[in-house]
């Protein structure tokens, strides 16, 4: 059985890629199963999704603890421990990264044993949620790696599963997919379906017995304020609002005010600071900046804000 | 303590007036309503200190009781039947809560067809909703089981609501002499509500009931309120103990009548286990070895104490007042279940279904029972669930269908 | 506006109370509402929430209050405030809770709640005069699960249950004047990007007793299908345009405290929203723009005769 995990953020198609390889693999004949992992996560939080294709019936259900192939869309992605991203990746599962750096560097920057397979990452690109093509490129390159999907079953499946999104974007998706399909036939087949946990010599988890414990303790009551700054909502962002402060002109804090998630503090001069640990990138701060001294950066192209540094 | 003649709501009134409620909300549906009345009196006229809001549903009722059950007040509502279905995401949400307050029920047979008169679906319908349940069998019980009721779900052990559950009509609007204890004795064995960790205050944020993501910290708030109804088996013992110290009535979480040399028992709950206890002295007169096991506390279910009391029976008829379409009575599911897998020689088990939407058990009805009980254990085998319905009966309902000329409808006549 | 602390734009706070890191979306108009709101109302307040997209305002072990919350269910988060309000009143009377460990009750719902499942609680709460603050933050449909339409969800509009190609064929419910009807002590529209105007008002129902409901339009990203950033520009257009009039019931009056001098064309507002697109691609739907046009017209018509 084949086992994918596709690791990306919410907008940015990884329920999509789930569903193309899915029906490229049933086209192909396998059984399949696909889902994407639903939470409260939201556009810009990391999400997965998974593939399972076998020439037989799949009993396996649920998240996928041990891949064959994990595809990571977005590589700000690997560090963030929330993503998950390397969970129960060993030296059998190859990982794809949609990035800038050559693989060796990410081997050595993950220290993993297994194969690594770069899909390079567009340099024109500003926000990486506005490119709708990173799904299906996704999608190709699984198909590509497993190596038993063919470019026909996959141009089906595409084209099954975006028709409700009209004809136009269909076209304008199945050119990148076919390039990612392309460029990468020097790695076709390296993925290997994998072996199951057996039941004989298995690592038995650290059971517990569950004891009672009072009512004061074990109800879902948080006794606390505030415990929600501990959540690092500032890894959703993609893009960065970043003041010019030699154009803020210390308004009535219209950027604090109108910010939904009141990442922007204002200090005693009156000036703006963004709380980069919380600030999901929204961007309403600089589109409602009176002086237009809120500039949007790429997240990749800004260096690690100084509250990011600091908390994690 | 004075000796008065109570029917079953009037009973729970007094119940709810001896343990100093502070917080009654409320809304009226048939045969509970009369509870409701009789407190709002005693509140008009300065006889009871609480409050009483009635609300816009059973819905609501439920949820403004946890919101004031964890806001640090004793609360106490009631409701029937289909008030207990519409108040069931509550009854689950508040449960989950931890919010100790108590509900009484005065069941009532489920629509459809609606009717007035009692069953047990309704409460049975509550039975995972992860409140306790106590089934009152008298009027006295109704009265002594909110003073156990209280006990239980403050008690830090357990913090879990409490239904206490009563039959409509036959106890709800039957009088009986009841024993209404002093409020001082009261006071002793049901100390003001300490209300713990519980309660909303400037300077003390709190977030209750807040969502979780994931199987593994959701399994773990569920598991925990598992092992607080657990604890509650316990808890009431020791209360019951201490209820009969200070009012001299001893209660068990199974109350059993003649039967340790019973070879036959019948398992059933509610009052109309009484009628059992009338069949099982009429029996034995007849020199047959029956006897009855009757849960007073349904959850947490108290599988270990009716294994000791059925161990080397021959024969259990157990009598279902409820009936899950599809499969039968639910206690004796319950049952089934409890002795199942056991080391001791298991007793027959026979399911019978009676006394659906208030029909009467009658005293035949019992020692049908026994006998078909009886034979079964002698041959092994036990007969499918049996609703027991007479010639009589059936001969009225076809009347009635030629009024309601139902012959019309199979003919497909407009 | 004399007997306002809020002046001009300078006099709104500018350090905020709910906390930073809940998982609502980025650009969230409902979050944006409610921020601005807590601000006014501060950490003396118990929330009592119902299912909607802010039930994930606190996730175990997170909240972002500063103050208390209490999460319910759908149908009931006002009858959830009865009771916490009664237990409070209760503690009050007995000596067990002083005058400072008092707190403001506050429902908050989603238009799902609000507009529907739990209107007749919170009908029930108005006629029994509990004394809370409710705040909806309407977002024009069950959001939290996808966008399918609800009673709050305008005509025209596509959701999720209503893909054809002239979107939800209802009409969106007059919930202000629902609730006005059952005279209670305070009335008013809101919206995020109107911040002025919701510091006067949320100051308002703070400073009155009984029941005083707030709602909020939430111009909602995800479900309305625009570009986070446009969150506070659509909830200004909606002002503009006489979509969402900023209004308040008080003394038994309806005041607009906002009248648009010169209403923009619906058209600026419904072109930046992709569930309105069908009503300009392929081809312009013109007879639906002007009948939706025609009702805003209408509505600010009727209100100056």
């Amino acid at each position: 059985m084949y086992r994918i995990r596709f690791h990306g953020r919410g907008g940015q198609g990884m329920k999509t890629a789930s569903r193309i390889l899915g029906t490229a693999f049933f086209n192909e004949g396998f059984e399949v199963q696909d889902a994407p992992r639903y939470g409260a996560e939201r556009r810009g939080a990391p999400i997965f999704a998974y593939v399972r294709a076998a020439r037989r019936a799949i009993y396996e259900r649920g998240v996928i603890r041990h891949p064959d192939l994990v595809i990571v869309a977005d590589e700000t992605l690997v560090a963030m421990p929330a993503a998950a991203v390397l969970q129960g990746v060993d030296a059998h599962c190859v990982v794809l990264i949609h990035s800038r750096e050559p693989a060796p560097v990410w081997q050595h920057r993950l220290n993993l044993a297994g194969p690594v397979v770069i899909l390079p990452l567009a340099e024109e690109r500003e926000d990486r949620l506005a490119l709708r093509q990173i799904g299906t490129a996704c999608a190709a390159a699984a198909a590509r790696l497993v190596g038993v999907v063919a470019w026909t079953a996959l141009e089906q499946a595409l084209r099954d599963e975006l028709a409700a999104l009209g004809d136009a974007l269909v076209e304008a998706n199945l050119g990148p997919a076919r390039r990612v399909y392309d460029f990468l036939s020097p790695q076709q087949g390296c993925v290997a379906p994998g072996p199951v946990v057996a039941a004989e010599g298995y690592v038995r988890p650290d059971w517990v017995e569950l004891a009672f414990e009072d009512a004061r303790v074990s109800a879902p009551a948080i006794h606390a304020a505030l415990t929600s700054e501990q959540v690092q909502t500032g890894q959703w962002r993609t893009l960065r609002p970043v003041i010019d402060c030699a154009r803020c002109k210390g308004c009535w804090w219209v950027c604090s005010t109108f910010c939904p998630d009141g990442a922007i503090q204002v200090d005693e001069s009156g000036r703006p600071r963004i709380d980069y640990a919380h600030c999901k990138g929204c961007m309403v701060c600089a589109a409602q900046c009176p002086h237009h001294a809120i500039e949007a950066i790429p997240e990749q192209d800004a260096p690690p804000a100084e509250d990011e540094r600091g908390a994690k | 303590m004075t000796r008065m003649l109570l029917t079953g709501n009037g009973a729970a009134a007094w119940g709810a007036r001896l343990a100093g409620i502070e917080y009654l909300p409320a809304f009226p549906i048939t045969p509970q309503t009369e509870i409701i009345e009789t407190i709002a009196k005693w509140i008009d006229f300065g006889e009871l200190d609480c409050r009483m809001t009635t609300l816009d549903s059973e819905h609501s009722m439920i949820t403004a009781a946890g919101g004031a059950a964890v806001t640090g007040v004793r609360v106490f509502t009631a409701t029937s039947s289909q008030g207990l279905l519409y108040a069931m995401e509550m009854l689950y949400t508040t449960a989950g809560w931890r919010a100790p307050f108590v509900l009484v029920n005065v069941s009532r047979g489920l629509a459809s067809p609606i009717t007035l008169e009692p069953d047990h679906n309704d409460i049975l319908a509550a039975r995972d909703s992860g409140f306790l349940q106590l089934h009152c069998a008298t009027c006295q019980e109704v009265l002594d089981g909110i003073l156990l009721a209280y006990r239980m779900a403050e008690d830090g052990r357990v913090r879990l609501p409490v239904i206490v559950n009563l039959d409509g009509f036959y106890l709800s609007f039957t009088r009986e002499p009841v024993e209404v204890p002093a409020a001082a004795a009261v006071a002793r064995f049901l100390p003001p509500f300490d209300a713990q960790n519980l309660g909303f205050r400037a300077g003390a944020p709190l977030s209750e009931a807040v969502a979780v993501l994931g199987g593994s910290p959701y399994s773990y708030f569920r598991y925990q309120h598992h092992l607080a109804a657990l604890n509650a088996e316990a808890v009431f013992e020791e209360s019951a103990v201490a209820f009969a110290r200070c009012f001299g009535r001893s209660y068990q979480a199974v109350e059993a009548y003649r039967c340790d040399d019973a070879e036959l028992v019948f398992v059933m709950l509610g009052s109309f286990a009484t009628k059992a206890k009338a069949a099982v002295d009429c029996l034995r007169e007849a020199g047959q070895a029956v006897g009855l096991l009757r849960p007073l506390l349904l959850r947490p279910f108290p599988a270990a104490a009716l294994r000791r009391a059925l161990a080397g029976k021959q024969g259990v008829a157990v009598i279902d007042q409820n009936l899950s379409p599809g499969k039968g009575g639910v206690l004796y599911t319950e049952l089934a279940s409890a002795l199942y897998g056991q080391a001791d020689s298991n007793p027959m088990l026979v399911s019978f279904i009676g006394g659906l939407g208030g029909r009467d058990i009658s005293a035949e009805e019992f020692y049908e029972m026994a006998a078909v009980t009886r034979r079964a254990a002698a041959e092994g085998q036990a007969p499918e669930p049996r609703l027991l319905y007479a010639e009589a009966e059936l001969c009225e309902i076809k009347k009635w269908q030629a009024i309601a000329q139902v012959q019309r409808a199979k003919e497909g006549q407009p | 506006m004399s007997e306002t602390r809020f002046q001009t734009m300078k006099d709104l706070p500018s350090c905020h109370l709910l906390g930073t890191g809940t998982a609502l979306c980025a650009g969230c108009g409902g979050l944006e509402a409610l921020h601005e709101i807590y601000d006014i109302l501060g950490e003396k307040t118990v929330v009592v929430n119902a299912a909607g997209c802010m039930t994930l305002l606190a996730v175990y072990p997170f909240t972002p209050f500063r103050g208390s919350w209490l999460y319910t269910a759908m149908a009931s988060a006002p009858a959830g405030a009865q009771g916490v309000r009664d237990a409070l009143d209760i503690l009050l009377a007995k000596g067990r809770l002083t005058a400072e460990e008092d707190l403001q009750t506050v429902v908050l719902t989603g238009d799902g709640a609000a507009y529907g499942m739990g209107l007749s609680a919170t009908s029930g709460a108005i006629e029994r005069g509990l004394d809370f603050l409710y705040l909806c933050y309407d977002n024009e449909g069950y959001g939290n699960t996808g966008q399918q339409y609800s009673g709050a969800t305008p005509h025209g509009a596509r959701t999720a249950t209503s893909k054809g190609p002239c979107g939800y064929p209802g009409y969106k419910k007059d919930l202000f004047a629902i609730w006005a009807a059952h005279r209670p002590a305070y009335v008013a529209t809101v919206v995020g990007a109107e911040p002025l105007d919701l510091a006067r008002k949320i100051e308002q129902a703070k400073n009155r007793q009984g029941p005083r409901l707030i709602l909020s339009l939430a111009p909602c990203p995800t479900g309305w299908d625009f570009d986070p950033s446009e969150t506070a520009q659509i909830g200004r257009l909606a002002v503009q345009t006489g979509v969402w009039p900023l209004k308040e019931y008080r003394d038994g009056q309806v005041v607009h405290t906002k009248v648009p001098q010169k209403r923009l064309p619906v058209e600026d507002y419904l072109k930046r929203q992709g569930r309105f697109a069908h009503l300009f691609q392929p081809q312009r739907n013109e007879a639906l723009l002007q009948e939706i046009q025609a009702r805003i017209d209408a509505y600010w018509d009727n209100l100056q005769s």
